[in-house]
């Protein structure tokens, strides 16, 4: 059998030539930028002026500040309590839209309704539910559940968790998607045989279902933790500028932007907060990574 | 022919060591070392006027303005370029690092400021310092900056001050004379105590969110905000720690909308629908709310400004700067004295809510028609006026009250306002942080 001469002929560069164009965006886009980052988290840079060397000054502080603390544990707190809500209530959520009756397409539809809203009309929509005045406060006192309103939006601790309300909410038809796709591909075989086996619906959920539904859980897992870990949307709608009465409502991502912004921000330390964030998210990322791992060995 | 590992982690570390050689390079500040530009009496060349935010419902009055100058200057050639309010002081940023400041730019008051401490704006008294006594004596002194002498580095362009807004009836029902609004920050206070006491929640006095009270609140109390040096802040004192205390109260007490603390509420909508007694200082506001709220409108009254002990009036003010290494340094000052000349800004002012920082403009008698006296709008835009004539203008902000301070010191009031904190607390915290921060912007 003789040799393709085209192989013979290749240049080691060729496939290189392909991809050129990919990794020129990514380097000039993505690469170039994080890079950037880095050097610039070493420096004392601002916006408006060229920073000098500084070693690990901008991390030292960051790590010193207790703002960056309430921050950190801020963005860890939404992630524990969203992630658990983004993996389950959209599953469930699937596999009620799953069933193959008349009209199951307008739920769908309604579900997946506030993935494709701004976040900035969630936000509003949410800050005249949740406000003082808003329904809620005013269909429970209306119960006599609470004598004076609900401080949903001006207290710190309840301002993070009604952001992570609205996250969910906003999460729930996208990762329901998700599943309706995983969902789609478990053999319909499998479930009718162990219908055969007497097995109900609860146990064909928890034998059948999950376990093969369980990649995709992963996956929505670390989707749904570096999103959580990049929140600001909507601590910024719902507590306005500040990140609730005092910042105290303040993620990393709120932190880095207000370190950063405006003519006197200070770039270098909004870097340094930045390459901490993102070790986080990697560290995150990662563990994901090693359950899912774990799950196929 | 295939390449060694060795050899592709080498060309992979070459790509990476020159992407970090290449971002270092983002290190480099632009403008600031730059050469002023000096006048050489020849009104020639092509030069870029940014604006902010004037297209499309100005277009034909600026292009109007751009093409009698041409016609003027033949040799000058003026490109127009304007672009959104929002992120413009980013792209100001952006444009400045890169040394690509256009030669007239719209700025307001914090652009200048930031643009102006660090060197990047021409020094118009220089420039042309026979033009002074053009604008109203106060206009013209709000373009000087702490530390840097006698020069000025903007053109005074359109001028709105503050004034007082507010629902009369609302007044009225709290028990108080509508004919006679509060006067100082002391008895705004007083007023909103009252309005809390008698509106039994239905509506409240103003916005508790403190950034739009600080810091002029504070400089029109006296306050000091910065120490003689102007190299530290000096605001903590027991004026300050009253005010705080003073806010605390009357949240507490429900004179303000408990979700108002944060921004999160929008204070024309409240005004708009009956439920705040004071509404936005601005005489913009007085147009928005007759289109957008006409029967509040019918019950709006109008009133100077509440000032403290200095007889200060806020005041939010546009300019022109030159950009400081120019190339056409004639062209660019002859037209910006041609845009913000009194014909131009009182022909400006017919199309918006705007008064001119021009002396001759802001005597055209427009200006001093109150009307029948009921009017709101007619009213606003006379008070308006004479507050510019006589009032003391050199209220603004200091520059080393930047965005990081404001946010800062508003954190802390904040917590203060919620009782997390006691005032003389909170408002020691602040300078503490304010001071950190200035410190911080020193070193660079």
């Amino acid at each position: 059998m003789g040799t393709d001469p085209g192989l013979v002929h290749r240049r080691w560069w060729t496939p290189y030539l392909f991809l050129a164009p990919g990794l020129l965006m990514v380097a000039l886009f993505s690469l170039w930028p994080f890079l950037n980052t880095v050097v610039l988290s070493f420096t004392d840079a601002r916006v408006l002026s060229g920073g000098h060397f500084v070693g690990l000054d901008n991390y030292g502080r960051a790590l010193a500040d207790p703002d960056f603390w309430t921050a950190a544990r801020n963005s860890v707190l939404y992630l524990l309590v969203v992630v658990p809500c983004l993996v389950l209530l959209p599953l469930a959520l699937a596999v009620l839209v799953q069933a193959k009756v008349p009209g199951i397409g307008l739920f769908r539809s309604a579900f997946y309704t506030p993935v494709i809203a701004s976040a900035v009309v969630v936000g509003l929509i949410w800050q005249w539910v949740l406000r003082s005045d808003g329904l809620v406060n005013t269909v429970f006192q209306a119960l006599g559940v609470v004598s004076e309103p609900v401080p949903f939006l001006t207290d710190s601790t309840l301002l993070l968790f009604s952001a992570m309300l609205v996250t969910v909410w906003k999460g729930l038809g996208y990762y329901m998607v998700f599943y309706l796709a995983a969902l789609g591909n478990v053999p319909a075989s499998l479930h009718e045989a162990a219908a055969l086996d007497g097995a109900g619906p609860l146990r064909r959920f928890f034998s059948i279902t999950i376990p093969q539904v369980k990649p995709m859980m992963l996956l929505v897992g670390t989707l749904s933790a570096v999103s959580a870990l990049r929140v600001f949307t909507e601590i910024y709608i719902l507590g306005g500028e500040s990140g609730g009465p005092g910042g105290g409502a303040r993620t990393l991502p709120f932190l880095i932007r207000q370190a950063g912004l405006g003519f006197a921000g200070e770039t270098g330390y909004a870097c340094a907060i930045s390459l901490l964030l993102f070790l986080l998210t990697l560290a995150f990322s990662l563990l994901g990574h090693r359950l899912s791992r774990g799950d196929e060995e | 022919m295939t390449r060694s590992p060795l050899t592709r982690t080498a060309l992979a570390t070459l790509v990476a060591a020159g992407l970090l050689a290449a971002s270092g390079c983002g290190l480099s500040g632009g403008g600031a070392g730059a050469e002023e530009a000096r006048r050489t009496g020849e009104v020639s060349g092509a030069i870029t006027f940014r604006t902010l935010q004037l297209k499309p419902k100005f277009t034909a009055y600026v292009q109007g303005v751009i093409d009698a100058f041409e016609a003027e200057h033949p040799a000058v050639k003026v490109k127009w370029e304007d672009v959104p309010g929002d992120g413009y002081n980013e792209k100001l940023v952006a444009d400045a690092q890169a040394g690509a400041l256009p030669d007239v730019v719209n700025l307001s008051t914090d652009s200048f400021q930031l643009l102006g401490d660090r060197g990047m704006l021409a020094d118009v008294a220089r420039l042309d310092g026979a033009v002074a006594a053009e604008y109203v004596p106060g206009a013209w002194e709000q373009f000087k900056l702490p530390g840097k002498g006698d020069g000025v580095y903007a053109y005074p362009w359109y001028v709105t001050p503050e004034i007082l807004t507010y629902n009369k009836d609302l007044l009225a029902k709290a028990g108080l004379d509508p004919d006679r609004p509060p006067t100082t920050v002391e008895q705004f206070f007083d007023y909103a105590e009252r309005i809390a006491a008698r509106s039994g929640g239905q509506y409240a006095a103003f916005m508790a969110d403190p950034k739009g009270r600080l810091p002029g609140d504070w400089q029109k109390m006296g306050v000091p905000l910065l120490n003689a040096g102007r190299d530290r802040f000096a605001f903590d004192t027991d004026r300050a720690v009253a005010w705080v205390e003073r806010m605390k109260d009357l949240y507490a007490k429900g004179a303000m909308p408990r979700e108002s603390l944060l921004k999160a509420d929008d204070i024309n909508q409240l005004y708009g629908a009956g439920k705040l007694v004071f509404g936005p200082g601005s005489p913009g506001f007085v147009r928005d709310i007759r289109q957008n709220a006409p029967q509040v409108y019918a019950r709006t009254g109008v009133a100077g400004a509440v000032t403290g002990t200095l007889g200060h009036i806020g005041i939010y003010a546009q300019s022109l700067g030159i950009r400081k290494d120019t190339r056409h340094p004639d062209a660019a000052a002859e037209f910006a004295k041609w845009v913000t000349n009194g014909p131009n800004q009182v022909e400006f002012s017919r199309n918006a809510t705007i008064y001119p920082s021009n002396a001759k403009g802001l005597a055209d008698p427009r200006f001093a028609d109150r009307g029948d006296g009921q009017d709101a709008e007619t009213l606003a835009r006379a008070i308006g006026a004479e507050q510019l004539k006589t009032a003391d203008l050199d209220a603004n902000t200091p520059v080393q009250w930047t965005n990081q301070v404001g946010d800062a010191v508003v954190r802390e009031v904040q917590r203060a306002i919620q009782g997390e904190q006691d005032a003389r607390t909170a408002v020691r915290r602040a300078q503490e942080e304010a001071n950190r921060l200035l410190a911080a912007g020193t070193r660079r």
